[in-house]
């Protein structure tokens, strides 16, 4: 078997005490591990404060981990500094809840999709164009939509723009935050389409967080349960719905009687 | 008995472009001591709708309505007398209803004081009783504290209490467990049905969430576009969608189908509230589109128990 993309072992991420003499806050994040396979998806599953978006933030480099190793492309992640940390980040793309506070109001779409090009250090000319119009497609919208600004779109088009501009610098992994938690239930599924599609186009791998575990589990290879900051169950998206072995899982499931 | 009779009602903004509809044709019937869903997505009216019915419409808004009654009385005209008496709102983030510089006791005694002659000392035990019945431990404690210490759960709790203190017996909740955990929303919704059963309370449950539906709701309207377009038992809509809209909905849940299989997406966009609509809401994303649909409004299908809205004679896809 081939090493997995991303592997977290026994990760622990503690945010500072709030006084001088104030004790040390329980840890957001506690002993977790886990191992996303290229290729695959693997959803995170709590509800607030379960540790999933420090998990993610650890993850991105955006907070410092207090102990335990991240390995990303075989690289140890959390040793990258500098230049090397800004390179290996083209490697992520990110896709945050809310496309209409992730996506700037003032610039057009054209703009958003060549900003993470720009600042790879690529030249703006008829190339970029065509290559943000080739993103755009790609995530279902057509290129007549480029210069139009983010605020004349529904969310469900918003959202395909901020995937798209996550993928602009071809990452090998997709961090999403609670994609699908600010659509209406008809623009969610055209979403979790297209994620389905990106993935088996592109091979992508993702890492899917969230607190609706019937969104995730569906689109999700592998599923991981977390609880104040702890794992509580994780493993094959199927099993994991099929069966959960925490009550807690269960509950997450939702109260809807199965017609 | 019915305790909420609405027919026809439209909510209309005038603008320069024309008029807005933001509620085209609503009718509801709310039987005393039941939780009627109102499902619908953003923009298909149903907040407009609540609104309206709490007389807090925006400014401007012209309402409309072949009949608009609750218990007798008129809303057209006794809506904003009714609010705060007979009927309460429960709104989607229990954090804006709450005043944050105010004690929960504080803002509890407010609304007793409001609604009573009681002295002092016994709106205090009534205050304790209704944060008690709202399952809230140590009601005595969280007299003194303010809404930030209290987690969402517990704020929403409270403001059914304060709901329960204006002596109102009906209840309009918008979107009650949205900005709630799974786990949390799930005991409040165990709660509402609770007060229901014990206290005979009416509820008009506004939500976009299937499983609050399969959760509470003994009855439910389908909206869309600001139309009511199925309405019946919950259970029947959620099992037996007549309406392809309804259907569709459901259908693009990711529980419709099996693991890792692409969802039945609605494509295309709900019609603008400014555009008029001559034959079906529906027509332009409907998989079952017949060309009459484009032309005529669709007939009423279905008995009094499950009405809906369509050409089709009652075979959804």
């Amino acid at each position: 078997m081939t090493a997995p993309l991303l592997h977290v072992q026994d990760l622990v991420v503690r945010y500072k005490p709030r006084g001088l003499f104030a004790q040390a806050p329980p840890p957001a994040v506690n002993r977790v591990s886990l191992s996303l396979p290229e290729g695959a998806t693997l959803g995170v599953v709590g509800e607030s404060g379960s540790g999933k978006s420090s998990l993610l933030r650890a993850i991105l480099r955006l907070v410092p981990a207090e102990s335990g190793s991240i390995t990303f492309g075989g690289a140890d992640w959390l040793s990258l500094r500098g230049p090397e940390l800004r390179l290996a980040r083209q490697g992520i793309g990110v896709v945050a809840q809310n496309p209409f506070l992730s996506l700037s109001p003032r610039l057009t779409i054209a703009q958003i999709l060549s900003e993470p090009l720009l600042a790879r250090g690529d030249r703006p000319g008829p190339d970029m164009v065509a290559q943000t119009a080739a993103l755009l497609s790609r995530c279902g919208l057509p290129p007549d939509f480029l210069p139009r600004r983010a605020r004349e779109l529904s969310g469900g088009q918003a959202q395909r723009v901020a995937i798209a501009r996550a993928l602009a610098l071809g990452p090998r992994l997709l961090v999403l935050d609670e994609p699908t938690s600010a659509l209406d239930v008809s623009v969610q599924a055209q979403i979790l389409n297209l994620l389905m599609d990106l993935k088996a186009d592109f091979g992508l791998s993702m890492l899917f967080v969230t607190h609706n575990l019937k969104v995730v589990a569906h689109i999700s290879d592998l599923l991981m349960v977390m609880h104040q900051g702890e794992v509580v169950e994780s493993g094959r998206a199927e099993s994991v719905i099929a069966d959960p072995a925490q009550p807690y899982s269960r509950a997450l499931m939702g109260f809807r009687p199965r017609p | 008995m019915t305790l909420l009779e609405i027919k026809a009602l439209s909510v209309t903004f005038p603008s320069n472009t024309g008029p807005v509809q933001a509620v085209r044709r609503v009718d509801l019937q709310i039987e005393r001591g039941s939780i009627h869903g109102l499902i619908g997505e953003s923009g298909c009216g149903k907040t407009m709708t609540g609104m309206a019915l709490l007389g807090l419409a925006p400014q401007g808004a012209r309402i409309a309505a072949d009949v608009f009654r609750f218990d007798g009385m008129d809303l057209t005209t006794h809506a904003a007398s009714l609010r705060g008496r007979r009927i309460a709102l429960i709104s989607q983030d229990p954090a804006a209803a709450l005043n944050p510089v105010l004690t929960i006791g504080r803002q509890m005694d407010d609304v007793l004081r409001t609604h009573s002659a009681q002295p002092k000392a016994e709106r205090r035990v009534a205050a304790v009783a209704l944060l008690t019945a709202t399952g809230l431990a140590g009601p005595e404690l969280l007299l003194k504290r303010y809404p930030h210490q209290l987690s969402g759960g517990m704020q929403q709790r409270v403001v059914i209490a304060q709901a329960l203190a204006t002596g109102a017996d009906f209840l309009i909740a918008d979107e009650p467990t949205t900005a709630l955990d799974v786990t949390v929303g799930a005991q409040v919704l165990a709660l509402l049905r609770k007060l229901v059963a014990e206290r005979g309370l009416t509820v008009l449950m506004i939500t976009h969430d299937m499983d609050v539906v399969a959760a509470v709701c003994d009855r439910a309207t389908v909206l869309y576009a600001g139309l009511s377009v199925e309405e019946g038992p919950a259970r029947a809509i959620l099992t037996h969608p007549r309406h392809p809209y309804a259907a569709a909905l459901l259908a693009a849940l990711p529980d419709a189908v099996p693991h890792g299989q692409r969802l039945a997406a609605i494509e295309g966009r709900i019609p603008s509230p400014t555009q008029p609509i001559t034959g079906c809401a529906f027509a332009l994303r409907c998989p079952s589109v017949m060309p009459v649909c484009h032309e005529v409004p669709p007939p009423r299908r279905g008995g009094s128990d499950h009405g809906w809205l369509c050409h089709l004679d009652g075979q959804a896809p």
